[in-house]
């Protein structure tokens, strides 16, 4: 990359992206467990269910479900590209900073309360597991600032996110343990991350959050490049250190929860999509971020499709596939990034 | 503060689509009285009607209880399909399969062009509840945790397939025997019992489980007192402190129990101190009947009794 | 020629009860080559630290060109200030062009895209630093040396009148040290930048600076052309170190005399007509 990156180049590059997103979650639209035909579903739907079984389940059930994985994978990559810049670590992912336990402890104290009301027709656990999720990283993020010094502040901060997340995920056991309900288990399994159909307004509404968060993201990108320098370099550099940090924090602690409260915790997204796509891109904020968007978003659609079409008709949880997909990759990074990585000596 | 009116950013979009999709009724947001009003049975277009003009024909049960009470009713042939771990009656298994208890398979169910989709109140069924209802399938979603609710949901599903009479007949039935059951075992000692859900690390059953009811229905007593957790962990000092007479594993799996049985036996032959040990009262029971709640919900609890008071027959 | 930096009654401490600066007062002038030296743990990284806006101090006044530095906001700083550090691999691999093309971050727009005279001003300051040829290389597959005039490089894209380097050539060979040195000299000739260094080497010190900031213990400190400040006498009263001071030409020259220094009756000699002077 010799030549120096101009809006019109990378305005190209992400159209093809999308371009590319776009065919993926067509593609996946039409695989799946049932037999769908294109043209049946596209003559609209019937008066009474049942009879253009076709589009319900097209339009109906898998439309929204790919969707949803795009957006959940969009706001999983981009978050861990974020983390990764601020916290200056290639091992930080989005639930580095508490918000894995935050949700946990957000979706058992939702069970607990025997609340069965819902909220934009998504459940009570969705909307307190996002709650949690927000709650926990503004005390990380208070205990990383209260107890870290200026240039440990980033260790502090990962320290922080470490204790946090043990501590509350103790807490979560406990209370699991002493539930009086069956719900807990389902709890659980929610936990462990799944990608459903959800209503049109849950999507419009999670689609503008999302895309309205990675869009600001977007503008501190080439703050983000200065910043993995260091925080003295980048004030040297003239980037406002203190508020990039708090804008870069605040806005991928808010997608992510948001994808949590939609699809629980699904791993190795945020983590392995922002290395392949450096790998291939290089590590330009202002490119790796829409990209890794793209991609991340492709992504968990393509191994959301393979999660609920290997094992027909049951499915796996999608983390399972992103796991398996993401663990070997993962161990290769972790053998180029030893040789050459400073940190690591 | 530039900088901060970028945060605002997001706000701004967020409240100009909420704006927008009310303008357009995207959104219907369900007041709490529309919430209580709400007939079990719901799709989206029927908040106020109940809709069930003709009787179902195909049902969908995403749950093994469920499709056993469906059986009960004498709805085979309007079943379709079922949750895959529905196991009873022998007719259940040669039903199509839409998924596991844990994760249904929307378009499986979708496939199966039901016009009556049976769930249980949990996250993940509640889910595709919501979906089935927003394309306009008939759903009824029950909560079945205790016998009272068992009760209820037989005649609720005896209602929403038009089999009201026979459903009344079944639940008399379950009521009156567990009745006799207790009748029987009201007076008279009552045996210790100590439940394991799993031998290593040794958890048990507390006295807040549903399995604590049937165990007292049975005539018995949780050996082990009052605890804050459902499936507590206990040491060995509290084991060989709670004087069990009688030790019931439920058995892993639908496999023979015998080999799980001669397992069990050898591992609690350690604790010779205990009076179930010494009387060699240790049972391994399969879970189908005792952690079930169907209509076979009398036969488990025989089946414990039976462990509990092996010299009565019952 | 007006200063473009000056302090007035600096005092700083990292605690309260240590004091490292105290009443200090300095001037730079516009366009000059200036060195701060002395011995380790003075205080000369935290002088720089506070020159370039980084630390605070508890009492005293820094002016950066004739306003205070409060008054400036970081990018406005970073548009008059330039600090070269010591090298380093960052965490991701960014090419040597993206590195330099960063200097420009203080004068991008909103989305931070380099326009026209900004890639100018990049290719520029590579080919001032001759580091044009590792443009496409990223920081890890360089030398330490060429590394280091990577970082230069980036700060002669910052394109500022104030240049401040924390011993930029201690971990250099010898040719790299004098490369980069006449690099600085350069750019203070033709650009007319105000270079400010920290540096351990007094001979090279000598060479191109024309004045020096001697800090010395409990915060004593000599100010003055290098011809004046670094004699025998202020060095061994600074450093601790006797050494023996020459001259060829008009360039000076410092021996450092150790317990095993080579006994040489020049040498002696020299030694005792310095002391009579």
């Amino acid at each position: 990359m010799t030549e120096t990156l101009t809006s019109k180049k990378l305005a190209i590059t992400f159209f093809f992206c999308l371009i590319a997103l776009v065919a993926v979650m067509a593609l996946c639209a039409v695989v799946g467990t049932q037999k769908v035909s294109l043209a049946k579903a596209f003559s609209g739907p019937a008066d009474t269910p049942g009879k253009n079984i076709d589009y319900e389940i097209l339009i109906g059930v898998r439309l929204p479900r790919v969707i949803l994985a795009a957006l959940v994978g969009a706001a999983l990559a981009c978050c861990g590209v974020v983390l990764q810049a601020v916290l200056r670590n290639p091992l930080a992912d989005p639930y580095i900073l508490g918000i894995s336990s935050g949700a946990g402890l957000g979706a058992i104290i939702a069970v607990l309360s025997g609340l069965t009301w819902s909220f934009w027709g998504g459940s009570p656990i969705a909307v307190f597991a996002f709650i949690g999720a927000l709650i926990t990283v503004w005390l990380v993020w208070c205990i990383g600032y209260l107890a870290g010094a200026g240039k440990s502040q980033v260790t502090t901060l990962l320290l922080a996110g470490v204790v946090v997340n043990a501590f509350f995920a103790a807490v979560i056991m406990f209370l699991t343990s002493i539930a009086k309900s069956d719900q807990v288990h389902s709890t659980i399994f929610w936990l462990m991350g799944n990608i459903t159909e959800k209503s049109q307004s849950v999507l419009w509404v999670s689609a503008a959050c999302i895309i309205a968060g990675i869009m600001t993201l977007f503008t501190i990108c080439h703050r983000l490049n200065v910043l993995t320098f260091g925080q003295d370099q980048a004030k040297a550099l003239g980037v406002d250190t203190a508020a990039t940090q708090i804008t870069a924090f605040a806005l991928a602690a808010f997608i992510t929860a948001i994808a949590v409260s939609l699809s629980g915790l699904i791993g190795f997204v945020g983590l392995i999509v922002p290395h392949a796509v450096r790998l291939v891109f290089g590590p330009d904020h202002r490119r790796l971020l829409p990209v890794s968007a793209m991609i991340g978003g492709a992504f968990l659609v393509v191994a959301d499709t393979i999660a609920r079409t290997i094992v027909a008709p049951a499915q796996l949880p999608v983390g399972v596939i992103t796991a398996i997909a993401g663990g070997p990759f993962f161990l290769i990074l972790l053998a180029k990034y030893s040789r050459k990585v400073s940190w690591l000596k | 503060m530039k900088k901060f009116s970028i945060l605002l950013l997001p706000i701004v979009v967020v409240a100009g689509f909420i704006v927008i999709s009310r303008y357009q009724k995207l959104l219907s947001l369900p007041t709490d009285e529309e919430q209580v009003k709400q007939p079990l049975i719901s799709t989206q277009k029927s908040r106020d009607k109940t809709t069930r003009a003709n009787k179902p024909q195909r049902i969908v049960s995403l749950a093994p209880n469920i499709t056993e009470i469906l059986f009960a009713l004498g709805l085979d042939k309007e079943i379709v399909a079922v949750s895959s771990d529905s196991d009873f009656p022998a007719g259940a298994t040669n039903k199509k399969k839409v998924g596991t208890f844990w994760q249904p398979n929307t378009e499986a169910v979708i496939a199966s062009k039901p016009d009556l989709v049976i769930t249980l109140w949990f996250e993940q069924q509640n889910q595709v509840a919501e979906t089935l209802k927003r394309l306009d399938y008939p759903v009824l979603t029950l909560k079945i945790e205790k016998i009272e609710e068992l009760l209820t949901a037989i005649q609720e599903i005896g209602v929403a397939t038009g089999s009201s009479q026979r459903a009344e007949r079944l639940a008399k039935e379950i009521s009156t025997q567990l009745n006799d059951l207790q009748s029987k075992f009201d007076s008279g000692y009552k045996v210790k019992v100590l439940w394991v859900v799993q031998p290593e690390p040794l958890r048990v059953a507390g006295r807040n489980t549903f399995v604590n009811k049937l165990i007292e229905l049975a005539g018995g007593e949780n050996a082990i007192g009052q605890t804050i957790q459902q499936y507590p962990p206990i040491s060995t000092e509290e084991l060989l402190a709670c004087g069990a007479e009688t030790i019931i594993q439920t058995a892993m799996g639908t496999a023979d129990t015998s080999e799980q049985q001669k397992a069990a036996e050898k591992f609690w032959s350690r604790w010779k101190t205990l009076p179930a040990v010494v009387n060699n009262r240790i049972y391994v029971v399969p879970p189908d009947t005792v952690l079930r709640l169907g209509p076979r919900l009398c036969q488990g609890i025989k089946l414990i009794a039976n462990c509990l008071h092996p010299n009565e027959n019952i | 020629m007006s200063d473009i930096l000056k302090v007035e009654n600096l005092c700083f401490g990292y605690t309260p009860q240590s004091a490292i600066l105290k009443n200090f007062n300095f001037e730079i002038e516009r366009g000059s080559f200036v060195c701060i030296a002395g011995p380790n743990g003075v205080g000369k990284t935290t002088l720089l630290n506070l020159l370039c806006g980084l630390l605070s101090p508890e009492e005293g006044y820094i002016e950066v060109d004739t306003a205070p530095i409060d008054s400036y906001s970081v990018k406005k700083l970073a548009q008059k200030i330039a600090v070269v550090r010591q090298e380093f691999v960052p965490v991701f691999d960014f090419t040597v062009k993206e590195t330099v093309s960063m200097a420009r971050t203080p004068y991008l727009g909103r989305l931070g895209f380099e326009t026209k005279p900004d890639i100018n001003i990049v290719k520029e300051a590579l080919q001032i630093t001759d580091t044009a040829q590792f443009a496409s290389r990223t920081l890890a597959n360089l030398s330490g040396g060429e590394r280091q005039r990577v970082f230069i490089a980036r700060a002669f894209a910052q394109d500022t009148p104030i240049l401040l380097l924390d011993e930029p050539t201690s971990l250099l060979d010898l040719k790299h040290q004098v490369a980069i040195y006449d690099l600085l000299k350069t750019a203070q000739r033709q650009k007319g930048k105000t270079i400010v260094a920290v540096t351990h080497d007094i001979n090279l010190a000598a060479q191109y600076c024309e004045k020096v900031l001697l800090l010395g213990a409990d915060r004593s400190y000599r100010a003055g052309s290098t011809e004046n400040v670094f004699s025998t006498e202020q060095i061994e009263k600074t450093f601790g170190v006797k050494t023996f001071t020459g001259r060829v030409g008009r360039e000076k020259f410092f021996i450092p005399l150790g317990k095993f220094a080579k006994d040489c009756p020049q040498i002696s000699k020299n030694l005792n007509s310095e002391k009579q002077k």
